[in-house]
């Protein structure tokens, strides 16, 4: 596997340049009422997707900007545009394993 | 032994002797000579012993695709000898025999078989269970085939090389070379590996007709000569592709030659598109003995005698399945050996111009026959061959036997790159199906045996290659479509042999050489439900040896398919892995780099002696002698003056209009108080309250301010902040300063008169206050931020130095420190220090699970700007009434009992929290400590039972007891 | 020895419409949890739905190391009584799992590695398991291989040496336990994908497989790295796990020369030599989630790099396999098992990361338990997934884990 993340600013790069920052929550919520579990699903709780997601990456050894892409998390392949939301688990025994 | 010198082939030079080492005797080969050619020029036959059986093993592929060749070569074990080209002076060992090759004591073993069916270990040796360690041990040295002694120190040098290229083509054969050479025209970069230290691959060996009258031999030539005068192709030979990745990632490996500065290199590739054109290697033939020293492939036979100039064997029966088979015959006919018989496993199908030829030359040809039985003790002495239907059979004295079922293509650089196969009946192969993205096959691969069609397909996968680099003229579909027209114009893919054992039991009749795993051990696995290829391979260790699944890769699946009678389309090929060709570790190391940072100040504290020690990305001095408790460098901090090397502290400035709105989210305490010129102590959390870094603010103008981070999480701050604001657009930038800025920590009562003698503004405490903050120059010259902190506890200037300036900054306060006693002091210094001051070291005070409150640090929570969203808050105030978490306590030991180790636990019949720090003090004269407890046990007062590692049944006792323990009042360093 | 070769776990059988129990996944966890159903609670008529062949994941990739050194007094006795359990299984199962208590080597590479490390062996030596710390001459002593100069990236301070730690056959486990557990009637369903789960009034109802629907009051989910995934999907439940790819790889075999498992956290390695003589090392988590069960050209190098400084030897050996598996991460690297409460019916065990291996025989057992007599035991109660709400992370990590900024 050999990962690339196309930087808004530096454009394509190999993926060890850039730090993961977790999926696509949204902003952070209002500490009004916020509940502690409400609390936690914004901190802690993922979707895992195993798929295409939307997810934040850090270009650590680069501008330093923060941003969104889709990534396939099964082929660790870069998506332009997500073909499906929330495709099913598509996973243990899909083309990648039966290959690897 | 007179070797056939005269072939234009030749790659040999025996003119040029090579003198080597062999089992402790001196023996020549020629300039040339493969590690394995030279020791069969000298009559070596049996090259080693079988892992499990210890049968004798020899020459059979002639590219290491099994483990029956590797030896001991110069310490090194399990060199591939067929693939190690011989050198001066080489050592060379035989592996895995009691005795020698030729006579091993452990040959009985091949006897035993029917003690050990497949996975016969789980079964066996576990009753009663004190005799498995003993089996174990016994075990353990029976397996592994070679030795490297604990001590061994690998010689050579090893390289290592990243690169960028348009195409990369992988395969040096006619298909690979014309595919490249058609990328090349195109303008682009493109490079071409070869595992051989020549180009030529299929054609390189043969002396058949390419076309008109030149021979395949001389196309290679051609073609190489091409490849070699293109100055965008950049060639590397003796070099294997070990891995692919999507993303068309390469890399390999390259044999140094003599005049190279390395005698291996790795290679990583980052390629726009890549063409395989690995070709094929032979299938192995699976009969009774088919690994018997004297049994070799097609291949290995042809170019022993073409490469290598030597005879494989006097007399000889072939037993093969495909056109190269009868063209080696023949060819190896006309150099003098002799052919008993060749059993074609085709019934028909033959190229009729080989067969004429054959017929010509009186050479027996039985079309339908197999080889069943390989006879000789040690080496072949005699073959049984049968119809394919076992009904007729013959028998034949000889010393050879030239046996393959067929070809099978190399598709591992397909697999392990995510490309799938699809079983295809015709060829008999496991042929590309969805190849991944910007990857295409060519050549052999697809079952060609034409030359004029490998050398079109080869063509055709380069266009498509160029034509997916988005730069020059990189041609057009036009093009592509016209190269497609032009391949269905030429023959396609060979038919391929079906079968792959002869008609046989199998119990001796081997699928997988290394592990030596025979036929009826796959029966038997199959039989205990172990039902598909995938699982079989674990259970009866198939393919799982340094022959990487060359021999068995695609019969296992076949084989297992035909014994369950299932459908062409349900035939799946066993998983690849890389490295594709055993890589040595000092290879993929490379020149291994130590990466380390230091300070400005390394050197001279290094001169003054300082002990270093890697702390996180920096190389930092922890002791300043060898009194590891630090009495010395202690003492005179608090009775003098000490100053402490503290550049990696992190260094940030962050400016612009929401400059205080980002500090709030990520600061606990209100910065929109912070005035002019003043220093804030705060402290960051995450999101679960739990504190993750500590420094001071420093507001320097408006919307202007400075902060230092803790060492460790400098290199995160920029991206902590971003991270937690990346979706307000607030308008504020920050600069990291912690490279270009150092910092001096002058500690010690003296410190202020140290000070004064190299600066000209007021430094009375009435001036430069305790937490106050000021700018000036020393020698009107370098500018200082300076703090007055208390780490330590004593009076104290941080000074902030651009890092140009350390040097001069660390040797004016050492001259004027003289006459005050100044000292260094390294980081465990400080930490003693800071302890009995009670200011904690986050990940020392604290752990991933301890919050802000826990370690009494709540005083710097502000928790009235709820709509800054500050990053922990929310935590903060859901755990704040829980009474079950740990607080951070100080303690004094009882009795004057020494200070528990660091890590020590607090106990009474459970765990209740442990020691974070503790130390005999020298400034108080008693053990003291810090650690984090229940805080059911942190009241003032409560014993603590502290359990130490090797205790056995003594503790120590403790009291929990105010803190700091240090000039509770601070007025050492308010002074 | 010489036993006429069956079907070790019983011929292939029709899924039947209603089980008692279905376990989602046929990893070692499932197994055993299903094997300890029916020894110990006389639960039997359990299907196992495996989308693949059991051991296909985890189960089967994993580099069977264990040990029962870990950080807090609420993991050590689960780990203590999984190794304690591996010779008692051999003999239950009569199948030869092939434990070697050939005791593990962690290395330290600096004063506070070295504080981090006593507060783990005294709560080993707390709770009754060996552990020790030794200065590196000792481990010298121990790994002639070792190299414990000065001149390596990071030199070794010392090592806490862990005796009864050691290497476990990991597929034996995987089909001993298989075994096992259908010999006692559970049945083994390969090649079956669980595609949905079904709840009535509050309460789990049934399982929709690739091969028809089941009927059930239970359901454990415990599907290694597909687990958290597979809960989404089906339960809506989402959990603080991140699935990453794991690697692992070997050498070519060797006669012994590497006696002991040795681990190093600074070098981000550890090797053990197998009972096959290779060299089996890895470590490396990708940065980032995902389920390809990829291997990497940076890691196999990272790896090499590693080595030739700590086992300087092994520069002159040759790597013959890398793989991938998966490790679904938790925040606080403790695991996750619940049941009841998110429905009646539904358990799950899964977040185990890279230590499913180590624990699956206590974990069966328990779990089995919990599932039998429907009340938690007290060795599980601390894995509630509550705990991340509650603010109360397990510990098990000293350092922040490092792979997302939430964390």
């Amino acid at each position: 596997m050999a990962l690339t993340i196309t930087c808004p600013i530096c454009g394509k790069r190999n993926g060890y340049e850039f730090k993961f920052g977790g999926e696509e929550k949204g902003p952070r919520p209002d500490e009004k009422d916020l509940t502690p579990t409400a609390w936690c699903e914004y901190v802690h709780m993922n979707k895992c997707v195993a798929g295409v997601q939307e997810e934040w990456w850090f270009h650590k050894d680069g501008c330093g900007s923060w941003f969104k892409i889709h990534r396939d998390t099964t082929t660790n392949l870069e998506m332009e545009v997500p073909k499906v939301k929330h495709p099913a688990a598509k996973i243990g025994g899909g083309k990648s394993d039966e290959q690897a | 032994m007179n070797r056939l010198n005269h072939l234009p082939t030749l790659k040999v030079d025996t003119t040029d002797k090579i003198a080597f080492i062999y089992k402790g005797k001196k023996y020549y080969g020629a300039k040339g000579d493969t590690v394995a050619s030279a020791l069969f020029a000298n009559g070596v036959r049996i090259f080693g012993r079988s892992l499990k059986y210890h049968r004798p093993r020899g020459l059979y592929s002639l590219d290491g695709e099994c483990s029956n060749t590797c030896m001991e070569v110069d310490g090194i074990p399990n060199v591939r000898c067929e693939n190690t080209l011989l050198k001066q002076g080489m050592v060379i060992k035989e592996q895995n025999v009691k005795g020698s090759a030729e006579n091993d004591m452990m040959g009985f073993l091949d006897k035993m078989d029917w003690a050990m069916p497949a996975g016969f270990y789980y079964n066996v040796m576990h009753k009663p269970a004190m005799i498995w360690p003993l089996a174990m041990k016994q075990i353990r040295k029976a397996a592994g085939l070679g030795k490297i002694s604990p001590d061994y120190e690998m010689p050579g040098k090893f390289d290592e090389v990243f690169l960028n290229t348009d195409v990369c083509v992988i395969g040096g054969g006619p298909a690979g070379m014309m595919a490249a050479l058609c990328a090349a025209e195109k303008g682009l970069r493109v490079i071409l590996m070869e595992s051989r230290p020549w180009l030529g691959g299929f054609f390189e060996y043969r002396s058949g007709v390419y076309k008109d009258r030149q021979t395949l031999h001389d196309r290679a030539l051609h073609l190489a000569n091409e490849v070699k005068a293109q100055d965008n192709i950049r060639l590397f030979t003796h070099t294997s592709a070990v891995g692919t990745y999507n993303n068309n990632l390469i890399t390999g490996f390259q044999i140094g030659k003599k005049e190279d500065v390395f005698d291996e290199r790795y290679i990583e590739i980052r390629a726009n598109s890549v063409v395989v054109a690995a070709g094929c290697i032979e299938r192995p033939l699976i009969f009774d003995n088919n690994e018997r020293p004297g049994v070799m492939q097609i291949g290995c036979a042809l170019r022993m005698a073409k490469t290598y100039g030597q005879l494989p064997g006097k007399r000889c029966v072939f037993s093969i399945g495909h056109d190269l088979g009868l063209e080696a015959a023949i060819e190896l006919h006309d150099l003098g050996l002799s052919i008993a018989c060749i059993a074609d496993i085709r019934e028909d199908g033959q190229d009729t111009v080989l067969l004429k030829k054959i017929a010509d030359k009186k050479i027996p040809l039985l079309k339908g026959w197999v080889a069943t039985k390989a006879h000789g003790r040690k080496i072949v002495k005699k073959v049984s061959i049968s119809s394919i239907d076992g009904q007729i059979s013959k028998t034949f004295s000889c010393d050879l036997i030239v046996a393959s079922a067929g070809m099978t293509p190399v598709t591992g650089h397909i697999t392990v790159a995510l490309g799938t196969l699809k079983y295809d009946n015709h060829t008999g192969f496991f042929l590309p199906d969805q190849m991944p993205e910007k990857m295409y096959a060519a050549g052999r691969i697809f079952g060609l045996n034409d030359p004029i069609s490998i050398e079109a397909s080869g063509m055709l996968a380069g266009l498509k290659a160029a034509h997916d680099c988005e730069r020059g003229s990189t041609g057009s579909l036009g093009e592509i479509r016209e190269a497609e027209k032009v391949m269905t114009g030429l023959p396609g893919p060979v038919r391929g042999t079906k079968l792959v054992t002869a008609p046989v039991k199998g119990r001796k009749s081997f699928i997988c050489f290394d592990e030596d795993a025979t036929i009826k051990n796959i029966k038997q696995a199959i039989e205990k439900g172990f039902d598909v290829p995938e699982l079989i391979k674990r259970f009866t260790a198939t393919g799982l040896g340094p022959g990487q699944g060359g021999i068995p890769g695609h019969n296992l699946p076949l084989y297992v398919a035909r014994y369950q009678g299932l459908p062409d389309v349900s035939i799946r090929p066993t998983n690849v892995r890389p490295p594709l060709v055993p890589t040595l570790i000092s290879t993929y190391a490379g020149v291994n780099h130590k990466m380390f940072k230091t300070t400005p100040m390394d050197e001279m504290q290094k001169k003054d002696g300082g002990v270093f020690r890697n702390i996180g990305v920096w190389q930092r001095a922890r002791y300043f002698s060898d009194d590891f408790s630090c009495k010395k460098e202690i003492e005179n901090v608090r009775n003098n003056v000490g100053m402490l090397d503290g550049s990696t502290l992190g260094k940030f400035r962050l400016h612009g209009p929401d400059a205080v709105k980002a500090l709030e989210r990520v600061f606990v305490s209100d910065m929109s108080k912070l005035k002019q010129g003043r220093i804030k102590y705060s402290a960051m959390c995450n999101d679960d309250g739990c504190v993750i870094d500590d420094g001071v603010v420093v507001k320097q103008g408006e919307n202007d301010y400075y902060f230092t981070t803790s060492t460790g999480r400098a290199g995160q701050t920029v991206e902590w902040i971003r991270y937690h604001t990346r979706y307000d657009g607030w308008n504020f930038a920050m600069v990291n300063l912690t490279d270009s800025l150092g910092v001096i920590n002058l500690s010690g009562p003296n410190a202020r008169k140290v000070l004064e003698k190299i600066v000209d503004i007021d430094l009375s405490n009435e001036a430069f206050g305790f937490s106050e903050y000021k700018e000036f120059m020393i020698a009107d010259t370098i500018p200082i931020r300076a703090m007055r902190l208390g780490f330590v506890g004593e009076l104290s200037y941080e000074l902030h130095v651009p890092a140009s300036f350390m040097k001069s900054v660390w040797i004016m306060l050492k001259e004027a420190g003289k006459e005050f006693k100044i000292q260094n002091f390294g980081v465990e210094a400080q930490n003693v220090l800071r302890m009995e001051k009670c200011h904690i070291i986050l990940g020392q005070e604290s752990e991933q699970r301890t919050n802000l409150l826990d370690v009494g640090l709540g005083f710097l929570w502000d928790r009235n700007k709820a709509e800054a969203k500050t990053v922990g808050s929310v935590a903060l105030r859901q755990a704040e009434g829980d009474k079950t978490r740990f607080k951070l306590v100080g303690f004094k030991t009882e009795n004057n009992s020494r200070a528990p180790r660091d890590g020590a636990l607090i106990v009474d019949d459970k765990v209740r929290g442990y020691v974070c720090t503790a130390r005999d003090s020298f400034s108080l004269n008693e053990a003291v400590g810090m650690a984090l407890v229940e805080a059911e046990l942190s009241q003032i007062g409560t014993r603590l039972e502290i359990y130490e590692d090797e205790c056995g049944d003594d503790r120590i006792y403790g009291k929990v007891v105010a803190m700091p323990f240090y000039d509770p009042e601070g007025k050492r360093m308010k002074m | 020895m010489f036993l006429k070769n069956k079907p070790m776990w019983g011929k292939k059988t029709k899924l039947k419409s209603s089980y008692d129990v279905v376990i989602i996944g046929g990893g070692l966890h499932s197994l055993a949890t299903a094997y300890y159903l029916a020894k110990e609670h006389g639960v039997t008529d359990i299907a196992i739905i495996e989308k693949n062949y059991i051991g296909f994941g985890g189960a089967g990739r994993n580099t069977a190391i264990v040990r029962a050194n870990q950080r807090t007094q609420h993991n050590v006795p689960l780990y203590k009584e999984a190794l304690d359990l591996w010779p008692v299984l051999t003999k239950e199962l009569d199948y030869n799992l092939m434990f070697n208590n050939c005791g593990n080597l962690n290395l330290m590479h600096s004063e506070a590695a070295m504080k981090a490390a006593r507060m783990t062996i005294a709560t080993a030596q707390f709770h009754g398991v060996e552990s020790h710390l030794i200065d590196a001459k000792e481990a010298k002593e121990l790994v002639p291989a070792l190299n414990i100069s000065e001149d390596i990236t990071f030199p070794i301070h010392g090592a806490m040496f862990h005796p009864p730690g050691g290497v476990v056959r990991h597929d034996a486990v995987v089909w001993g336990l298989a075994k096992g557990a259908a010999k006692k009637g559970v049945e083994i369903h390969q090649q079956t994908e669980a595609l949905d789960i079904g709840t009535k009034n509050g309460r789990i109802s049934s399982v929709t497989t690739s091969r028809g629907v089941i009927n059930t009051n239970q359901v454990l989910i415990s599907a290694g790295g597909y687990s958290a995934a597979l809960i989404y999907d089906m339960m809506g439940i989402k959990l603080p796990i991140s699935v990453l790819t794991i690697q692992a790889m070997v050498t070519q075999p060797l006669k012994p020369v590497l006696d002991h498992v040795v681990s190093s956290g600074a070098y981000h390695c550890y090797a053990n030599q197998t009972l096959k003589g290779e060299i089996a090392t890895g470590a490396h988590m990708d940065p980032w989630p995902n389920y390809t069960t990829l291997n990497t050209a940076h890691y196999i190098k990272h790896q090499a790099e590693a080595l030739s400084e700590f086992l300087p030897c092994l520069r002159g050996v040759r790597f013959m396999r890398i793989w991938g598996g998966l490790a679904d991460m938790t925040p606080d690297m403790a695991p996750i098992m619940d049941g009841n409460e998110q429905i009646e019916g539904f358990f799950m065990d899964c977040g185990w990361g890279y230590f499913g291996f180590k624990s699956c025989s206590a974990v069966g057992k328990y779990m089995a338990q919990f599932m039998a007599t429907d009340q938690c035991p007290d060795m599980l109660k601390p894995f509630a997934l509550k705990r991340y709400e509650e603010h109360k992370l397990m510990g098990e990590t000293a350092a922040l884990v490092n792979y997302s900024p939430d964390n």
